[in-house]
Order: structure tokens, then sequence, then C-alpha cells
């Protein structure tokens, strides 16, 4: 499980993002990264992002991922689904807590 | 009180407003014109309360900090920041309480405008069933809003709600609530980055000790999302499910279709019995029931496709099908985000480039724009299915298929591909900036039987008046056109020939002329500018005149005038061209762009001729 390119942070180190875990990986959210593709609007989609409950502490689920290159992949937070793409998952840092 | 209570319904995107305001409103609802996603406020009259309040139904929006036109819609709407509207009086907060979270956070910060509210808890059946319950008093105290549970399933199920919005509506407004001044100071003055996590601290505590909620989703929304959303399986799915669509707006709709159609047969051959030989005669069957009759057949087909749309819809799945799209489609230069508009397109292409505002992304919401008239809309059902019945026999192949239905499905295909390639070219000239897809998948749901009825009822009622309205006064037009003036008295050619309408179909006829169109063919074009259907009644208005048998179906009149690589040609130049000037007008309006309609109306009419000139070309060398 490597990363392509070099992983966006900002202060934080996160270990594990969520763009590399794998289906069925529960998580628990760390850390909210910069993701340079965003450019200028990084800044609202991370508020955005916190606004839809991923937030430092929450526990997420892995239910799925699209067809090509794995994107978009789907995840849970605090029982709603969302459907994120990878450069929104990679500024989510999160630690494992169980898989199945 | 001098004006009526204005109350407006928000929330999160797919929490239930609009079937709230289904059964708020009624039949009585006095709603927009177009059904579906709502991006554009809709309003009703709740008119069995005192002093008959008005309704707005809001387009759903996660936060006031909005991301796409369609939630700063709700937004400017709520601070009542719009020239020449009025904010509403009093908001009804919609949450779903299968999404408790997500919608308190935006009641929360909807509470920091001051404004009078009441929180509707919403879709408390489901709840109930996935073992949540809500001490709704606990939790009404705790955030200082009343709150009332509802279940937009059944009629009871807002009644609470329903006295509550009584209530206000029969006293004075609360003091200080008709002060106009836009809220954006209020917003402006909230450090937002800090008070997010706050509010999911106050939120958690609320939950806490008001909620029981399992941990767990319910077993067979996760198992069905497995299939559903499975890379390879999910596709198989989609495919099958829009295959299965558009073969039963095919396969169901004849039988009744038929029924119409022989019904206003009768109705002709009695008149035309009845009736003394004359104007008046010509006008009511050769007008009137060639003209309303041809296009009012196919309300079966369109009620069973927007049956189908609302369906898949009200359950949930949609976003799904958005889900496993994002990536292909992006390769396009759109996103799964495109996906709902484009389908809604196959409806209506108004709605459909209305409900675009839920992109966020301007340029990829200006190449939806762009082909979203390329999905087949409703309207040319109607021309599809008269050109497909006359000239594609009716057969079975593969053992299940309908060999006319395939036919439509391959018109349906070729709109499709030439959109994504059209995508593509358009996406070739723009620099990428990457926009997030964000998208919520929200859980299924059993699709209420209400609220499909009120949305097919609201299409069929905008069907009839088209055809009551545009469609029989250009019917009527088109029949004027045709009988007058008479041939002259040592006429040698057909009646028609010598009328307004002969005369503009040869004088347009010499410029399509390489696609095999006849003058016939031509005149049916204009009126289909104000809407494509009415190219049937055309057609219908025109063979009858010029045939001696008033009896002949329109079809079979068709097969006797035209080849097989000329109705192909028609059928290529209806898949692209931009027929119906609402379309052109809506695209006007959602680009405010002079310049990009104009691209827009030229590109889709060049399309279109080259289209049909290649079809007809290629069909000849095989025909």
């Amino acid at each position: 499980m490597t990363a392509s390119f070099t992983p966006p942070q900002a202060g934080t180190t996160a270990a594990l993002r969520l763009d590399q875990c794998v289906k069925g990986a529960e998580v628990r959210m760390v850390s909210l990264l910069q993701q340079p593709l965003f450019g200028g609007q990084d800044e609202r989609v991370s508020l955005r992002l916190k606004e839809l409950g991923f937030l430092p502490g929450a526990r997420l689920k892995v239910i799925g991922f699209g067809l090509l290159g794995s994107d978009p992949l789907a995840v849970q937070v605090n029982g709603t689904k969302f459907a994120l793409r990878r450069a929104e998952a990679a500024k989510i840092g999160v630690e494992l807590v169980g898989s199945h | 009180m001098s004006s009526p209570i204005r109350f407006a319904l928000i929330g999160n995107p797919n929490c239930g407003k609009t079937s709230l305001f289904n059964r708020l409103t009624g039949a009585r609802a006095k709603v927009a014109n177009y059904p579906g996603v709502t991006v554009e406020r809709r309003s009703g009259i709740l008119a069995d309360l005192p002093n008959t309040p008005e309704i707005l139904d809001l387009p759903g929006t996660y936060s006031l900090f909005v991301t796409s036109p369609d939630e700063q819609v709700a937004r400017d709407m709520i601070l009542g920041s719009i020239a020449g509207e009025t904010r509403p009086d009093i908001l009804v907060a919609v949450i779903d309480a299968t999404n408790l979270r997500l919608g308190l956070r935006l009641v929360m910060e909807l509470k920091t405008l001051n404004r009078p509210m009441v929180v509707a808890l919403n879709q408390m059946d489901a709840a109930a069933a996935r073992g949540i319950s809500v001490n709704t008093a606990g939790l009404a105290r705790d955030i200082g809003i009343p709150v009332v549970e509802t279940v937009a399933v059944n009629r009871q199920g807002v009644d609470k709600l329903r006295s509550i919005l009584a209530d206000y509506a029969s006293q004075p407004l609360p003091e200080g609530t008709q002060r106009l001044t836009p809220g954006e100071n209020n917003i402006a003055e909230l450090n937002r980055d800090d008070s997010i996590e706050e509010l999911y601290q106050k939120i958690e505590t609320i939950v806490a000790n008001n909620v029981i909620q399992p941990h767990e989703f319910p077993r067979w929304q996760d198992r069905l999302d497995a299939l559903v959303m499975h890379p390879i399986l999910g596709l198989v799915v989609l495919f099958s499910i829009l295959l299965f669509m558009f073969n039963a707006v095919f396969a169901w709709a004849t039988p009744i279709a038929d029924l119409i159609d022989a019904g206003f047969g009768t109705l002709g051959e009695w008149i035309g019995a009845t009736l003394p030989d004359g104007i008046l005669k010509n006008f009511l069957v050769e007008g009137l029931i060639a003209g309303v009759g041809g296009v009012l057949v196919f309300l079966p087909q369109i009620i069973i496709l927007f049956f189908f749309i609302l369906l898949l819809e009200d359950t949930g799945y949609l976003t799904r099908a958005a889900f496993l799209l994002d990536r292909p489609m992006r390769g396009l230069g759109i996103s799964g985000r495109s996906f709902i508009p484009l389908l809604s397109s196959f409806a209506c292409a108004v709605p459909g480039i209305m409900s675009t505002r839920t992109i966020s992304d301007p340029r990829e919401r200006f190449i939806t724009i762009m082909i979203a008239p390329l999905m087949t809309c409703s309207a040319r059902l109607p021309v599809y299915a008269l050109i497909i019945g006359a000239f594609i026999p009716e057969k079975t192949v593969w053992g299940i298929f309908n060999q006319q239905g395939l036919t439509l499905f391959a018109l349906y295909l070729a709109g499709v591909v030439s959109a994504a390639i059209i995508a593509w070219i358009m996406r070739r000239n723009q620099a990428r900036e990457e926009f997030p897809l964000l998208l919520e998948l929200p859980s299924y749901r059993w699709p209420m039987a209400y609220h499909l009825l009120m949305g097919l009822q609201e299409r069929v009622w905008i069907f009839l008046r088209r055809v009551g309205t545009i469609i029989l006064s250009l019917s009527i037009l088109i029949w004027f056109l045709c009988t007058y003036p008479g041939a002259p008295a040592d006429a040698t050619l057909p009646e028609i020939e010598y009328s307004f309408a002969g005369q503009l179909g040869a004088f347009m006829q010499p410029l399509f002329a390489p696609l095999g169109f006849s003058w016939q063919m031509c005149i049916a074009l204009i009126p289909a500018m104000g809407a494509r259907e009415v190219a049937v009644s055309a057609l219908a208005t025109v063979y009858a005149v010029s045939n001696e048998n008033l009896d002949t179906a329109l079809g079979v009149a068709l097969q006797h005038s035209w080849s097989l690589p000329i109705a192909l040609a028609y059928l290529a130049w209806f898949v692209y061209a931009p027929q119906c000037i609402s379309t052109i007008a809506v695209v006007r309006r959602e680009t405010n762009s002079a310049k990009a309609t104009a691209f827009f109306t030229v590109y889709l009419f060049a399309l279109a001729y080259f289209a049909a000139w290649a079809t007809y070309q290629i069909a000849l060398l095989f025909n």
C-alpha cells in the first residue's frame, strides 16, 4: 500500500490516509490534511468535510470502491454514507481500528 | 394582516422535505413546472389553514456556507437576499431522524439567525424500524426549538406539524419577524472553523441525552449496497435497470395507447358521419382530432418513463448510479454529479438543465448543460414512437426484447454516446482543477405511493396543459396553413400543395433535400420548435389533409410516403436538433450568456443536419 504521490500534510503526520484503506476497513479519523490538488479551494473542501461529520475522532468505515482506479470510495460516518474521490479521501488521516 | 405568512421548508438533501411539502399542500399545491430534484423554490398554499399561508420548498443544503448554486438558492431565500422575494417568516427545519447529526448541525446553524423556527423530525417510521428512538421533548428543550415528529407516509403523520403551522398562521407574527434586513452579518460573525468542532460536540451531547441509536446500519441496506455499488455487478444492475425501463416504456404503454388511438379514431369517424361536409367538419377531424389526439396517444409512455425516474429517485438508488459512473464520467470532463441532471433530461431537458445547479464545478456544469438536450426527452418519444411503430417490425428478438423497444434503446444510446464524445471534446480545451465529489448516499427507502402519485399527477397535468395550450394552438395554426388558400379551380396537384404550408414546405425543402426530407417533413419541423411532439400533430394534419382517405392511420400514411432511409434520417435529426424554444431559453437563463446560448443552438443544429445527412446516405447504400 504505497502512495503514488507525496502525502499532503499539514503539520500533523498521519501514518495512514483514508484513500489507502481497504474495503471493509474500520478506522478512526485523526487529522484533516491539506490537498494541493484542490488549490485555492482546499480550505472550503476541508470545511465541508467537517460539516459532514469528518472530524478527528470520528469512526469511519470503508464500504466500497468504484470501478476504475478504485475511485471514488464509499465511506460511512455517523451512520451516513458518502462517496468521496481519492483526492478528498487523501485529506483524511486515519488510524486503524479493525476490519472484517 | 396584509400578506399571508410564509413558511419555508429547509433541510439536508434527501431529508424528505418534498414529500412533507406534498403532504401539507395536498392536491392544491401550486407548484413550479418541473418535478424532480428541487433546485428552485417550489411554492404551495396551505388552503386548510387560517389565512391560507404560503409554504416554500427549498433546495436541500448541508450548510449556509454554500458550495453549489442550488444551495445558494436555499441560502438566499432564507436570508431574503433575492431581489423581489420576501423573506420567509417562519422556518420549518426538516431533519431526517435516521440521519440526525447532519440535520441537527444545520438546525444549530439556522438557530444563530434568530428567526422563528420549528423542527420537523421526519422519517420517524424509518427511524423506528431501525431501532432509533428519540425523546422529542428532551430534544426540543436541549436545542431550544419546538420539535414535532412527522411521518410523510400517511396523512396523520403530518397532523401535529399542520396544527403547529396553524397556530402560527392564526396569530400575528412574532416580534421582529418582519425585519427584512438580510442576515448576512450573522453568518460573517460566525467563526466557522472553531464552531464546527464545538457544534458537533454539542450535538453529540444532545444526541447522547435524547436518542437511543443502534450503531449498525440495517443489514439489508449494507447487503444491497454491496451488490448495487459493486464495481462490476453494480454496472450490470444499472444497465439492466435502464434497459428494462426503456423496454417497459414501449411494451407496457402499447395497449393503453392503442385504446386512446382507437377512441380518437371512433370520434373522428362519428364526427365525419354526423356533421355535414364543410369547413367545420374539416377543422374538427383534420385539425383538432388529428393534431391533439396524435399527441395524447403518447401520454401512457410519458407516464411510465416518469414513473421509473421518480421511483429510482425516491428509493435512493440514483446516487449509487452516480457513484458508479463518477470515474468513467470524469474522463469526459463531467462527473457522477452530472448523472442526475442528465438522467432527468430523459424526461425533459429543462428541469435537467436546472438541476445542474447541484454541480459545484462551473466548467463541469457548463459541459453538462451543453450536452443535456442530447438525452432523449419525453417530447421526442411521440416522434420516435410514431416512426418506429410505422417502420420497424414488431418482432421479439433474443427471446425477451421487442425489436421496436430495442430501436428506441438504440436512439437513446445514440444521444448518450454523442453526448460523451462532445463532452470529451469540450474538456480538451479546459485546464482541469479538482473539485470534490462529496456525495451523500442516502439510505434506501421504500418508495411512497402517495409521493409517486403526486409526482406523476404533476407531470400528467403539465403534459395535458401543454396539449391544451401550445399543442392545441399550434395544431390549429397548422391546420390553417394546410387548408388556406384553397386550390385554384384548374388545380392539377393535390390541394395542399397550393396552401401556405405547401408553399413554405416547398421553400424549405431544397435545404433539406440532401437529407431526403420531403416538404411535408420540413413543415413539421417548424412547429416542433415550440414543442417537439407537435411534429406528430403536424405530420398528422399534413397527411390527413393531403390524403383523400381520411381513415388512414398516420403510421400507414407514412409507410406509403417515406422510404426507410428517410424515416431513419428524420429520427437522426430529432436525436440532435435543439428543437423546443424552452430548452434554449433555459440555457440562456442558466448560463447567463448569449454567446453560450448561440453556441449551444448552432452546434446542435449543425450536428442534427450532419447526422441526418449521414444516416440518409448510409441507409441508402444498404437499402
